[in-house]
């Protein structure tokens, strides 16, 4: 869950393209409501780097669910180009894209993201077992990832006998399983209460600081955003602000 | 990975899956009872009508059957018979010759199906002796003896004790005449049998009808109709090698078995009506459990299953949900026909006229592989097939669309 050594030795400044996860070039994506077209993205340019800590926020209908949507390779864009992990997505077939999403995305939805009928293990190995990882080295990763996100033993409750903290982090720890290339997290904690969401914030911000894990997630949450070491404002489509910040 | 799944996945909605299981092997149960109920009483109704004088099966030779003519007769029956009754499943074979003749009791006559029989080997293959009321049936060491149906006896006015003239023409076409002592009254309750059948020591009637030897028909007997169904090919073999056609039940009795066919036409009409009933529940409660998970199937997309593996899943869920109604279906159904079986369903009412037919007054159903699968089979299969269309359709879920269903 380390970053590659290999690429570490070629310091981002310079070469931003070796050390980019995702790169978006005039992205571009319009919904089609009847006879209507609806811009929901139009030409966002962002690149978001190894190791990032990064908000995306802005006006509901602003486009942040869309353009997670089109780097987590769950929808194709209109047009433009979208680049993750070196791959270019468009050239992607759907199985393609399902298999991409297998090994190098992990999602954070805002909620509804576990398996019901699965204990909070099951649902870790859920992926796993996608993967084809055998039935120990599945078992002695779960049980880690859980005690990573601080879930030691709950193992095996189901989701329903777990809080709505606890499911989150359990969607934490499963999408960080297959040590993706980014975590995309798309409000993740829209239906926590206020500690709970400042609990969650500290566990993802944590994660990134020891696993170096990428982080991008959608939010309105100002909490968040505090916590955040690069935000990204979108507005009607576009990107309209982009900082770096220091914690 | 996907059983397990599926497994639980049915136990989330326990009312529910229960319900669906219920009525799965409700309509199980129902079609392996009725379907047992309908065959066994096929089988009754077969056995005892072929019981009575046709045999379960006979050997002729080729024409007789469209055209029973007494000189159409087989020369050498005693080979044939001593290889059929060699056959496993065949217990009896029974020659029996006949022809239509002119009984007459002084100045009364009447036209009369006279059949020369081996009373020895007969009993085995018919149940005419046991119906026999008044006085004895034939005996090994009879010569000039006859048994009448009580009808025809009584046409003719005969009684036990008295002599019987018959008049017909020989298998030589030359004129058959003699006499003969009535000893017994039979009484089947097929009118046509008690009103026009007489018979005879089959020794006498080859004398008087000049047939050396010979015989027209080898009725066979056997332990079962089924059993000696079974046996049929062998026995057929042998027919062939001595140049004998063979004839099975639905030969021997072609309204009967007409009967039977349409009978069971009109009852697979309602099976066919059932099974499509609960399919359509079945169905209906799967497609409602898809709409429902929509959503869920949406985040199984985006973390990176397979469209096709959830389908799958889904079509597991429904042949378990399938499968396991229909064991518990099967598994009642055969039970009530297993103890029914032994223990009869009396049919109400219909007890003398049952008894007027030869048929028992009960009715008895009867488990058998076919009856105890098909119907449970059926179900189970139009359900599969029937599960292709959830199939498709999550086949067709895109992630972002089902992530924001409803
Ligand atoms: N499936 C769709 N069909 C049609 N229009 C859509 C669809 N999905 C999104 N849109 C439109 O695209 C635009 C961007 O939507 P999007 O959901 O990305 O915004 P958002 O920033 O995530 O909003 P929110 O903060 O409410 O989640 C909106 O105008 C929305 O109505
Ligand atoms: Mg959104």
């Amino acid at each position: 869950m380390c970053p590659d050594t290999k690429e570490a030795t070629t310091p981002g400044a310079d070469a931003p393209e070796n050390d980019s996860i995702v790169v978006c070039r005039n992205l571009e994506k319009h919904y089609r409501q009847g006879a209507i077209q609806v811009p929901a993205l139009r030409g966002v340019d962002l690149e978001i780097h190894r190791g990032d800590f990064a908000t995306l926020a802005g006006p509901s209908g602003s486009g942040k669910t869309t353009l997670l949507n089109m780097i987590g390779g769950l929808d194709y864009p209109s047009a433009g180009e979208i680049i993750v992990d070196g791959q270019d997505l468009r050239a992607l077939t759907k199985s393609d894209l399902a298999e991409m999403r297998l090994r190098k995305i992990g999602f954070v939805f805002q909620a509804y993201n576990l398996i019901p009928v699965l204990t909070a293990a099951e649902n870790i190995e859920f992926i796993l077992r996608l993967q084809g990882v055998g039935s120990r080295e599945r078992h002695e990763r779960a049980r880690a990832a859980l005690a990573d996100v601080g879930l030691e033993g709950l193992e095996d409750r189901r989701p329903s006998h777990l809080s709505g903290g606890q499911q989150q982090r359990v969607a934490v720890a499963r999408a960080l399983i297959n040590r993706p290339a980014i975590v995309l997290a798309d409000e993740p904690t829209a239906n926590l209460d206020t500690q709970t969401a400042g609990g969650l914030i500290d566990l993802m911000a944590d994660l990134n600081a020891r696993h170096g894990t990428t982080f991008l997630m959608g939010t309105h949450d100002a909490r968040v955003i505090a916590r955040s070491r690069r935000h990204i404002e979108l507005t009607d489509g576009r990107i309209s602000g982009d900082e770096l910040r220091n914690t | 990975m996907l059983f397990g799944l599926a497994w639980r996945n049915l136990w989330r909605q326990k009312s529910r899956t229960i319900l669906s299981m219920t009525s799965m092997g409700f309509a199980s149960c129902l079609l392996v009872f009725v379907l047992s109920l309908q065959l066994g009483s096929y089988e009754t109704m077969k056995t005892n009508t072929l019981r009575i004088f046709d045999g379960f099966a006979q050997l002729q030779p080729p024409g007789y059957a469209d055209d029973p003519d007494i000189s159409n007769y087989i020369h050498d029956p005693v080979a044939a018979i001593a290889e059929v009754r060699g056959v496993n499943g065949i217990s009896a074979a029974s020659p029996r010759s006949s022809t239509f003749v002119v009984l007459a009791n002084g100045e009364i006559s009447y036209g009369a199906a006279v059949f020369g029989v081996d009373p020895v080997a007969e009993s085995a293959v018919s149940s005419l002796a046991t119906s026999v009321g008044a006085g004895r049936y034939l005996s090994a060491g009879d010569t000039d003896t006859m048994v009448l149906g009580s009808a025809l006896a009584r046409n003719l006015g005969v009684e036990i004790g008295d002599r019987v003239t018959l008049l017909g023409s020989a298998a030589d076409r030359s004129v058959a005449a003699d006499s003969l002592q009535v000893v017994g009254l039979f009484d089947t309750g097929i009118p046509q049998v008690d009103r026009q059948v007489a018979q005879m020591p089959i020794d006498r009637f080859r004398d008087t009808f000049m047939m050396e030897g010979g015989a027209n028909v080898i009725v066979l007997g056997g332990e079962s109709l089924s059993r000696v169904n079974r046996a049929l090919p062998e026995v057929r073999e042998i027919g062939a090698r001595h140049g004998l056609v063979t004839l099975g039940w639905a030969e021997l009795q072609p309204a009967l078995k007409q009967a039977i066919t349409l009978d069971a036409t009109t009852s697979s009409a309602i099976y066919v009506s059932l099974v499509f009933v609960v399919v359509f529940i079945i169905l209906n409660t799967l497609y409602m459990s898809v709409l429902e998970r929509t959503r869920e199937f949406g985040v199984l997309l985006a973390i990176g299953m397979k469209p096709g593996a959830i389908g799958r899943m889904m079509w597991i869920e429904l042949i378990l949900l399938a499968a396991v109604g229909s064991f518990f279906g099967i598994a009642l159904g055969a039970t009530a026909v297993l103890w029914f079986q032994k223990h009869g369903i009396p049919v109400a009412g219909m007890e003398d006229i049952m008894a007027q037919f030869g048929l028992p007054s009960r009715i008895y159903p009867r488990l058998s592989l076919f009856s105890a699968l098909a119907g449970p089979a059926a179900i189970l299969i139009s359900v599969t097939l029937g599960g292709v269309i959830p199939f498709l359709r999550i086949r067709r879920l895109e992630p972002v669309s089902a992530m924001g269903a409803a």
